[in-house]
């Protein structure tokens, strides 16, 4: 499916809404977003083929070279006069808070008319197929072993399309996503969960890595039964590419959103140019820093996407940037001002966010353990940047003993303790890399975006619990 | 509305539908320090369409949604492809309920005020309470929400909701020379009192100060800890959703009814799922389908009695009345009281990273950004530290407060101790 027709022909409509708003706001921008997303998915029981929760409508930004002013609605066909004023009286405030505003620089309107457009292979595959591939997954795992009590595949397309206008500047996007998953709930005295994510670009890769690994699921599975909780300590560890992941987003990359720093919300802000991590670690954040879930060709401020260096050698040398934030610190925006939604506000936020690779070989790293723990397969992280404190939890672990991986394996995994102290304590960086696009991220409790994040295999020295 | 179920009672091709419109209307303030950063303001309606096909002694259902940009020929067409999806799903038919037509109004004082009048209270309740030498709010959001929830389905039932809630994040902070912490906190209510919202405001403030004065205790302990609302309503989520219908026919659940989740003397967990919980933004008086909520007990004295969930579910489980999906969750109080908690050296968690529990592995844990150490009569903010142990044995021996209060979708008791954690 090619850019959304819908927002295709609004445009001389936003180009309408822009000049009327014009004449009481100094900056006037519109964002159009029509996005759809369809699930499909089969169990032992039960299958289904559906939309997800797409969303379209608009979001209407207004600077009055002060304060920042949003209105978010379904529809913007109506007249325009009239709908300017509704739009207006809707965000007006209180007197008493006139006094009380933000000063900034002035939003910069570089002339700019451009569609972007990245292809997919969605349309090749039918509802029938998709669901068929679910199913015949489902039921192959469920074969492999009497012990599997239900077994769940799933395949989610994703496709977006944003149209962006000023007075200066017209632009649109297209692109798309997949992501796969299985799923095994499997009991051998002991119940459990066993499962693989994926994310991809195009649908015949997600289908091809479903396909693959259906023994690994159950032989993780049967390993889970005999998981016990990790003894609590301090540990060496060797990380996958998703924890690697994990810490990167929750260790530094909130950290470093720089609307934090505008808040005085995140000691970053007093770090830039002093070493924060081991001088072997480079990392980096963009939209245009990886081809994963995230990657996007402008953001919700109508910034092109970046490549943003965070950590170069150890050092912190930049963080991520909203339009709303740069405006305010007096600084460049970097392409990071994402919403949940059209109903919600832009934040700066992640994208793609990962460690660059080094060049230790996994098997050296391991081999260097003398006892810890490999940590495997994200589950949940939350931030703290202010106080540089983590929180991380790992699906599983698996033992280190004398430099070899064993069959103990414990689940889960919880690391914990302080940002400064645990990105120090990295001593090896494999020469591997991967980056995972199937997870969601949000800041604080809510303003869910779709992230990735991955790098190479870290060894670090960790608080597990 | 009109317009699309017109639609859906003259297109041939489906057995059923189910249409649930939501629309939101907010207004919202985004303070930098003290200073206004953003206005927002929305109008929107999300409107989410499931249609039912039966086939072949089967029924197959698809879900797709309508924008504001559809044309008539984009939702035909929209009905056209989900009844084909529908085909294709071979799932064990259920009937949705029947007849039934309500429109009503959680209680709320929130619609006296223009949007932007109480915006401006709600700001001034939460920074009168910045008051702490060396304390600031360095942030602080406000949402100010009216949502309406409208469900209809091909069965007679015409139902709306209506509910006025407000939700607040604010970051107390505080700083001096050498360092600067935070807590984050975020509120939700349904009715504003402007004294109680600054009072605790107030007392995240002093919290926020204990944070900076915090430091991590020199060893390892081995000691009881009390949780706050915020945590313990996290562990009633997990033990209800063991309970839910869906998870029982998913074969995802841990617990069957009959299961005893308590061998110890501790305080006896009494569950129930309820629909209303007055005070609480996640009351409702019909779920998605526009079911009627039955109240539902599901653990009493500590063993499982019982399970709650959506009708769908239900009768697949062969459940006469099934209760329909209930948000709220109502902990029954204990015996504990502030004199026993003190009698043994205890920590009181303040603040969390995010409770860990997972049932499965037989786990409860999670970094305490701040917890509060009682011990020899001394009461000393700690941090740095984390806590874990087996869920099993915190549920057989845990106590529970004789105070309850109402936070989001829980009621229950203030206080819930955990004996014996390792905390590191």
């Amino acid at each position: 499916m090619p850019f959304s027709t819908y927002l295709d022909g609004i445009r001389g409509d936003c180009r309408e809404l822009v000049a009327q708003l014009g004449r009481h706001f100094e900056y006037v921008s519109i964002l159009g977003t029509d996005v759809r997303s369809t699930a499909y998915n089969a169990d032992r029981k039960m299958s289904n083929a559906r939309d997800n929760e797409g969303e379209c409508g608009f979001v209407i930004k207004m600077h009055s070279g002060r304060s920042f002013y949003e209105y978010s609605c379904d529809d913007i066909s109506a007249d325009k006069k009239a709908l300017a004023e509704k739009i207006t009286n809707a965000v007006k405030t209180d007197g008493a808070l006139d006094d009380r505003r933000i000063k900034t620089a002035e939003i910069s309107d570089e002339p700019m008319i451009k569609d972007f457009v990245r292809e997919n292979d969605f349309d090749k595959y039918s509802d029938e197929y998709l669901l068929k591939v679910c199913k015949d997954i489902s039921d192959k795992l469920c074969a492999k072993d009497e012990k599997v009590l239900n077994a769940i595949c799933a395949i989610q397309t994703h496709t977006v399309s944003k149209l962006f206008v000023t007075k200066n500047r017209e632009l649109s996007q297209y692109y798309g996503w997949a992501n796969g998953g299985k799923f095994v709930i499997y009991n051998d005295g002991k119940m459990v969960q066993a499962r693989k994510s994926e994310g991809a670009g195009t649908l015949a890769e997600i289908i091809e890595k479903l396909y693959k690994g259906l023994d690994e699921v159950i032989d993780l599975a049967k390993h889970l039964t005999k998981a016990e909780p990790v003894k609590p300590g301090v540990y060496d560890v060797i990380t996958d590419s998703s924890i690697t992941g994990l810490i990167a987003h929750e260790a530094f990359g909130h950290g470093v959103e720089m609307d934090q720093f505008v808040k005085d919300r995140a000691m970053a802000k007093h770090c830039v140019g002093q070493y924060v991590a081991s001088p072997i670690t480079n990392m980096h954040d963009g939209a245009a820093a990886a081809q994963s879930v995230a990657s996007y060709f402008f953001d919700d401020d109508g910034v092109l996407a970046h490549d943003t260096q965070i950590i170069k050698d150890g050092i912190l040398v930049a963080g991520l940037s909203d339009l709303g934030s740069a405006t305010q610190l007096g600084t460049e925006p970097t392409g990071n001002g994402r919403r949940d939604n059209y109903r919600r506000k832009a934040y700066s936020r992640m994208t793609n966010t990962f460690f660059s690779k080094g060049t230790d070989k996994l098997e050296d790293m391991i081999a260097s353990v003398k006892h810890g723990y490999m940590l495997f397969e994200t589950n949940n992280g939350m931030e703290d940047p202010k106080n540089w404190q983590i929180q991380c939890t790992a699906e599983y672990g698996i033992e280190i003993k004398d430099g070899k991986l064993t069959e103990n394996y414990v689940s889960p995994v919880v690391m914990s303790g302080s940002v400064p102290e645990l990105l120090k304590s990295i001593s090896m960086i494999s020469d591997e890399f991967e980056i995972h696009g199937s997870g969601f991220c949000g800041k604080g409790y809510k303003e869910w975006v779709r992230v990735s994040d991955g790098g190479p295999n870290l060894k670090a020295r960790v608080k597990l619990g | 509305m009109k317009n699309l179920i017109n639609i859906l009672d003259n297109y041939s091709g489906i057995d059923g539908y189910r249409v649930i419109e939501k629309t939101v209307k907010s207004y919202e303030l985004f303070f930098v320090h003290r200073d206004l950063e953003t206005v927002r303001s929305t109008d929107t309606t999300s409107t989410e369409v499931t249609v039912y096909v039966k086939h072949d002694g089967f029924e197959g259902d698809s879900v797709f949604h309508v924008f504001k940009s559809m044309t008539d020929g984009d939702i035909k067409n929209k009905i056209k492809t989900a009844a084909a999806r529908a085909l294709l799903v071979s799932n064990q038919p259920y009937e949705l309920p029947d007849k039934g037509e309500l429109e009503a109004e959680l209680p709320t004082n929130l619609d006296k005020y223009e949007p932007e009048t109480l915006g401006r209270m709600i700001a001034d309740a939460v920074y009168d309470a910045d008051t702490e030498p060396g304390g600031s709010i360095n942030a602080l959001e406000i949402f100010i929400y009216r949502d309406t929830t409208h469900v209809i389905n091909s069965r007679g039932v015409d139902k709306k909701q209506t509910v006025n809630r407000v939700m607040i994040e604010a970051i107390p902070t505080f700083t001096d020379e050498k360092q600067s912490v935070e807590l984050y906190e975020d509120y939700r209510f349904t009715v504003f009192d402007k004294e109680k919202l600054t009072a605790e405001i107030a007392e995240k403030m002093k919290e926020v100060a204990d944070r900076y004065k915090a430091e991590k205790p020199g060893r390892e302990l081995n000691i009881n800890v009390v949780l706050r609302p915020h945590e313990t309503a996290w562990l009633c989520g997990e033990l209800a959703y063991d309970c839910n219908y869906r998870a029982i026919y998913m074969h995802a659940n841990l617990h069957k009814e009959g299961d005893v989740l308590q061998t110890g003397d501790g305080d006896k967990i009494n569950l129930t799922m309820r629909g209303v919980i007055e005070g609480s933004e996640n009351a409702a008086f019909f779920d998605g389908d526009g079911a009627s909520l039955k109240d539902t007990q599901i653990i009493k004295d500590g063993v499982v009695c019982g399970s709650y969930g959506a009708v769908r579910f239900g009768q697949y489980l062969g459940i006469k009345e099934p209760s329909g999906a209930l948000g709220c969750l109502e902990l029954g109080a204990g015996t504990l009281t502030d004199e026993e908690i003190e009698k043994e050296p205890y920590i009181e968690c303040a603040s969390m990273s995010g409770i860990q529990i997972d049932l499965y592995n037989d786990y409860i844990g999670g970094e305490i950004r701040l917890a509060y150490l009682h011990e020899n009569g001394a009461v000393t903010p700690i941090t740095g530290i984390t806590m874990s142990a087996k869920l099993s044995e915190v549920l057989s021996n845990l106590r529970l407060s004789e105070k309850t209060d109402v936070m989001r979708n829980y009621k229950g008791p203030v206080k819930l101790l955990m004996k014996g954690v390792s905390v590191l």
